[in-house]
């Protein structure tokens, strides 16, 4: 039964026709659509809100945004990770804060005990993540559905579980003091006016490069395999795809990005806790790309940024209003039940374009 | 001599773990549907329990009348939430994501209107330590508590076991967890059973909730880690049978106690989802489950 109704999901999400939407959305937002022109939008965008207050005496942009927007740049990297599994192959991941905490723990690890700076740190996590996610990948070749969303949970949780109770790892009170990365002898901290522009550009070269990445596959023969096996998994093996190695490439891939994405946000908070790889992060991630849109490049970044940005309105409103609880959380559940029944695709979804 | 204690510890609380299993079991494996909601229908049974006993009612209307909240809770989450997408036939991930909005509603809603603070149930039960067993000048111990409860329990789950194979709704439950679609052609009205099955789920789930505000304490977010532990017996026991949830959360309550005992207090909760994985990996179906491999 369960197998029935997933097909169902997926073939309503790709039959959603083309609506003219495209165009009015260009007319109305101004948005460019082509790849190209909205990175260069998009890099104009960021360097004019990292360094236009150099030029001023004042703060024309608060520090406080621009640490939203490494946020964001992060989370990005993040739905850009998980929608490998989640979008492409369409394997539902909740243990995807383990590979993002893996990324934070090793760089944290090799970056204060060991000589090893920041930059060699990153391909080392890489490579560890992309080790760990082996066996998750090996799980998804037998377990699907709502069974495997149980053992990437399980398999987080557990993780968190075990760095909770090493001591060496800091247990529940996390690592601080991670090393800024260096820039040419130059401590990223002290670029710019607020120390925050070199994360941000860093950050975001490389959400830019895997959404290049990820356009390029999403346009290669490589997207026809993992289509197949998101659509139906004995029909692709049965046409002669090696769906074990797809599977595993798009876990490996995931993992490595998140991991990726976990050594800047180590660096960049100067912190790292358990709290990094739980299952709150996990579900965040994955919500982040349900509502920004599955298999879409655009409707990844847009979640991340939306789902990042809500949550620090509501603290503020939280804060104005003197409120004794946090309203976000209600509205947050709010707003996903709303999300499924009117737009489940999301914001973004397949349709709206790649 | 302490690892018997321990067994008994363990079997006093698995034997909540399988009631909390039992309800999630019945709705995965009828309507298909990872229900989040599952340990904040329990949560809230907990509290109305709470709010009841407090008001000086004695214990047993108090767990009736929290059992049918329960119920009639989660059959409103069904209708408003899970309902909808049944009927635009887009349950999998959809359906995930929605029961995920709803518990952090309710989880959150919860906590706003009955704040983060833990509340502890007035004196109900009184507590004994009945020994068991003497030898060598050590005594098993079990407290009079957790043997009421554990009573309780078996006879909820007796109660549940003869309502499933003695009544003809009971009987549809069983099949329309093979296979719905065969159950609608042959004139079963699922809508009808999936009623039921949540009634009956979110009343397993508040009688639990109850249980364990007693031992313990009611708060806001005592839904989270119940409902994982649910999930992770009910696959231990095999989604849909009644048995494998009452055995599985026997077993789980006792490696977690005895992981509590013998290894470190740090990992107890960590031993469920490892078995629970273990169990996915082996053996599928679980120690009693059906054999409906297709879904897995």
């Amino acid at each position: 039964m369960n197998a029935e109704i997933f097909e169902d999901v997926q073939e309503t999400a790709i039959d959603q026709p083309q609506r003219s939407g495209s165009q009015l959305k260009r007319f109305v937002l101004g948005l460019p659509s082509r790849p190209g022109t909205m990175f260069l939008t998009a890099l104009l965008f960021i360097l004019a809100v990292c360094f236009v207050d150099s030029f001023t005496s004042t703060r024309l942009v608060p520090t406080y945004i621009k640490h939203i927007l490494v946020s964001c740049l992060i989370y990005s990297l993040l739905t850009l990770a998980l929608n490998f599994v989640s979008g492409y192959i369409g394997q539902t991941s909740l243990g995807h804060a383990a590979f993002f905490g893996i990324g934070a723990y090793i760089t944290t690890l090799l970056t204060k005990y060991t000589p090893v700076n920041f930059w060699i740190s990153i391909p080392i996590a890489m490579a560890i993540a992309a080790l760990v996610s082996i066996p998750l990948a090996m799980v998804s070749q037998r377990v699907k559905g709502s069974f495997l969303v149980v053992i990437t949970y399980g398999f987080g949780e557990v993780l968190r579980y075990v760095v909770i109770n090493t001591p060496s790892l800091g247990a529940s009170a996390g690592i601080p003091g991670v090393p800024a990365p260096l820039f040419f002898g130059t401590k990223f901290g002290r670029i710019g006016p607020s120390g925050k522009e070199a994360y941000i550009l860093l950050a975001f070269g490389i959400v830019a490069l895997t959404a290049f990445f990820m356009h390029r596959i999403a346009k290669s023969r490589t997207n026809y395999a993992f289509s197949a096996i998101r659509e139906d998994e004995i029909a692709a093996v049965a046409m002669g795809i090696n769906t074990k190695y797809y599977k595993m490439a798009a876990f490996m891939l995931s993992a490595v990005l998140s991991s990726v994405a976990g050594s800047l946000q180590a660096t960049y908070a100067a912190f790292v806790s358990p709290e990094m790889l739980s299952s709150t992060q996990s579900i965040l991630i994955l919500t982040m790309v349900i509502v920004g849109g599955a298999r879409s490049i655009k409707g990844a970044i847009l979640g991340a940024f939306v789902m990042t940005i809500l949550p620090e309105l509501f603290q503020m409103v939280k804060d104005v209003l003197g409120l004794p609880f946090d309203p976000w959380m209600i509205l947050y559940g709010l707003i996903l039940i709303t999300m499924m029944r009117l737009r489940p695709q999301g914001i973004w979804g397949k349709g709206a374009g790649q | 001599m302490e690892l018997l204690q321990q067994v008994i510890n363990g079997l006093a609380q698995g034997g909540i773990y399988s009631l909390i299993a039992i309800g999630w079991t019945t709705v995965f494996g009828i309507v298909g549907v990872m229900n989040w909601t599952h340990g904040e229908v329990y949560m809230l049974g907990a509290y109305v329990g709470y709010f009841l006993c407090m008001a000086g009612m004695p214990l047993l209307p108090a767990l009736i009348i929290a059992m049918a909240v329960g119920a009639v809770l989660a059959m409103l989450i069904d209708h408003l939430g899970y309902r909808p997408l049944r009927k635009k036939r887009k349950m999998l991930t959809a359906g995930f994501i929605t029961a995920l909005g709803l518990s952090t509603f309710l989880r959150y809603s919860a906590t706003a209107a009955f704040t983060p603070d833990p509340r502890a149930y007035p004196g109900i039960l009184d507590y004994k330590m009945l020994s068991l067993f003497s030898m060598g000048g050590s005594t098993l111990a079990i407290s009079s508590i957790h043997m009421t409860i554990l009573a309780a329990t078996i006879v909820i789950m007796v109660i549940l076991q003869l309502f499933i194979s003695k009544t003809v709704t009971g009987k549809a439950m069983l099949a329309a967890a093979q296979d719905m679609q065969t159950l609608e052609l042959m004139g079963a009205e699922s809508e009808k059973l999936i009623k039921v099955t949540f009634a009956i789920s979110g009343a397993l789930g508040a009688a639990a909730g109850v249980f364990v505000g007693i031992i313990y304490s009611v708060n806001p977010m005592m839904g989270a880690l119940a409902g994982l532990k649910g999930w992770s017996v009910a696959i231990l026991g095999g989604i849909g049978s009644i048995t494998g949830s009452l055995v599985g959360g026997l077993i789980l309550g006792i490696a977690e106690s005895l992981t509590a005992g013998f290894i470190s207090t740090g990992y107890k909760d960590a031993i469920g989802f490892t078995i629970m994985i273990a169990v996915l990996l082996i053996k599928p179906t679980g120690l009693m489950g059906f054999r409906f491999e297709e879904k897995v």
